[in-house]
């Protein structure tokens, strides 16, 4: 079963935006893409930059230091220098809180 | 069967023969790289790698079995000697003759080289490779004192490492402030305050007159008449293209090797890409880039080319330089500029400092400020004319601006 965690309200993250939020000692961003959450590890593989500081382009977002770029839905590398994909985790909304789970 | 001949095997010329692959390219392709590695990033070479905190695989553009899987025939440690554009062939080291329907030229650059005398003595140093890297670390573990002739976005970063493995560190630059020919002497000062705070000792307006030493180096002399001495020298004072395999061909060469927007020299089949081209660029003119970015996305602009996907390479070009804990960004090209309009705190070192010239923006560089380097690039792709009280405002997001155009 995973354990969510609730992290915020339901709602509170704007279409094309993304925020960051700790859970179990780890930094997670959730990016809204169309209405759509997606919530992955908000540590660059590359030099561990934060990647909720960059800008989100449709499913991509990319790392504000270096420039590398991250497909949110998979957490596939699109673009290096990055080589190794980001994790990424479940995200939902429920009974007014945004939850994220990192089982 | 066409066969597709790639002369270099760094960034640019690994990810040409990758993207060629990806974008369906079946025929044959030969990849060749002076040193034995397979292609690998540069970037952690005067930083992470020299620091000892990750390995050269790292960076490796594609693990090692990758080639052999896609049916690229590489033929690392193999010089090329030259690019016969008439018979249509590359002569390798010894004498051997690869016919080619296609060429790519991705030979790059090497480090310019001083004229001062010593400078061929042991312990003098220049970092281009992995082997240059790992000697210069080696020196670095045996010494407490280095002396860097040269205050660039290299010299400047490996001086940040060399401080943080516990080094004395004495630069020497021939400009009166850090980088001063791409970022004016204003935010120049920004970046030796920067190194200043870290302890390397500079002097600025000073060159490197000789290397003293017996048989190893032991001080340098400066022009100003300074003797400083040192366990180890790194030189870092520029690059200039490696065009030797193309000299007395019909490919036309000047400061590089000239291609057109599509990454096409002047011969037919015949293509050029990464350091080593100096392409026409649809907002700067003619520019050659000496930057990771530009040799990863010249890299997959050629191979497309190389398919007949003939686009212009209109990328406003970006780099970034980590020294200490400071994020250094630049994007865009500027050679004069008559403006410099600031976002941020230039005395607390997080900032943007945009550049303009005539009220259109050339180019911008930030500390600590990541994310409106990359916002301004559409800007100055576009050469907008932007607002200067908006551009000093944190609060304006900039990609708003470039809807305004």
């Amino acid at each position: 079963m995973a354990e969510w965690v609730r992290v915020g309200e339901t709602g509170e993250i704007a279409d094309g935006e993304v925020n960051s939020y700790s859970v179990a000692d780890r930094a997670v961003a959730v990016a809204n893409v169309g209405g759509t959450l997606y919530a992955f590890d908000d540590v660059c593989t590359h030099q561990q930059c934060s990647l909720s500081e960059g800008d989100l382009d449709d499913t991509v977002i990319e790392c504000p230091c270096h420039g590398s770029q991250f497909d949110v839905m998979t957490g596939e590398v699109v673009q290096g220098p990055a080589a190794d994909p980001v994790d990424t985790f479940d995200v939902r909304e429920e009974a007014g809180e945004l939850q994220v789970s990192v089982e | 069967m066409t066969r597709a001949v790639i002369v270099g095997a760094g960034e640019t010329g690994g990810t040409a023969a990758a993207t060629l692959r990806d974008e369906g390219f079946e025929d044959e392709i030969v990849l060749f790289g002076a040193e034995t590695r397979p292609p690998y990033e540069r970037p952690p070479l005067s930083k992470e790698y020299l620091r000892g905190e990750q390995p050269l695989e790292r960076g490796y553009l594609r693990p090692d079995a990758w080639w052999g899987e896609q049916e690229i025939e590489v033929r690392f440690g193999t010089k090329v000697e030259r690019v016969d554009p008439r018979a249509r062939e590359v002569v390798v080291e010894g004498g051997e003759r690869i016919p080619f329907d296609l060429a790519l030229i991705a030979t790059g650059s090497r480090n310019r080289r001083l004229p001062s005398p010593g400078i061929d003595l042991s312990g003098v140093y220049g970092l281009r490779s992995a082997d240059d890297a790992t000697a210069i670390r080696d020196a670095a573990s045996q010494a407490s004192h280095a002396v860097l002739v040269g205050m660039g976005f290299i010299g400047a970063e490996v001086a940040a490492s060399l401080r943080h493995l516990g080094l004395d560190v004495t630069v020497v630059e021939f400009t009166a402030t850090p980088l001063e020919r791409v970022l004016g002497p204003e935010l120049g000062r920004v970046l030796e305050g920067l190194h200043r705070d870290h302890g390397v000792e500079m002097f600025f307006s000073d060159s490197a007159e000789r290397f003293e030493g017996d048989g190893r180096f032991e001080a340098l002399v400066t022009t100003q008449g300074r003797r400083i001495e040192g366990d180890f020298a790194i030189v870092g004072v520029g690059v200039e293209p490696v065009t030797d395999v193309v000299a007395d061909t019909d490919v036309e060469v000047e400061n590089g090797i000239l291609v057109d927007g599509a990454l096409r020299t002047n011969v037919p089949g015949v293509f050029a890409a990464g350091d080593v081209a100096r392409h026409d660029h649809p907002v700067f003119g003619r520019i050659r880039v000496e930057h990771f970015d530009n040799a990863v996305k010249m890299g997959e602009a050629v191979g497309r080319s190389m398919l007949g996907r003939l686009e212009v390479f209109d990328d406003p070009h970006w780099f970034w330089s980590d020294q200490y804990d400071a994020n250094i960004q630049m994007a865009g090209f500027a050679t004069q500029w008559d403006r410099v309009v600031i976002r941020g705190d230039i005395e607390q070192r997080t900032f943007a400092a945009f550049l303009l010239d005539d009220g259109v923006l050339r180019s911008t560089f930030s500390m600590n400020w990541p994310r409106d380097v990359r916002r301004s690039m559409p800007l100055i792709g576009a050469q907008a004319r932007p607002d200067a009280a908006q551009l000093a405002d944190p609060d304006v997001d900039l990609r708003t601006l470039a809807s305004l155009r």
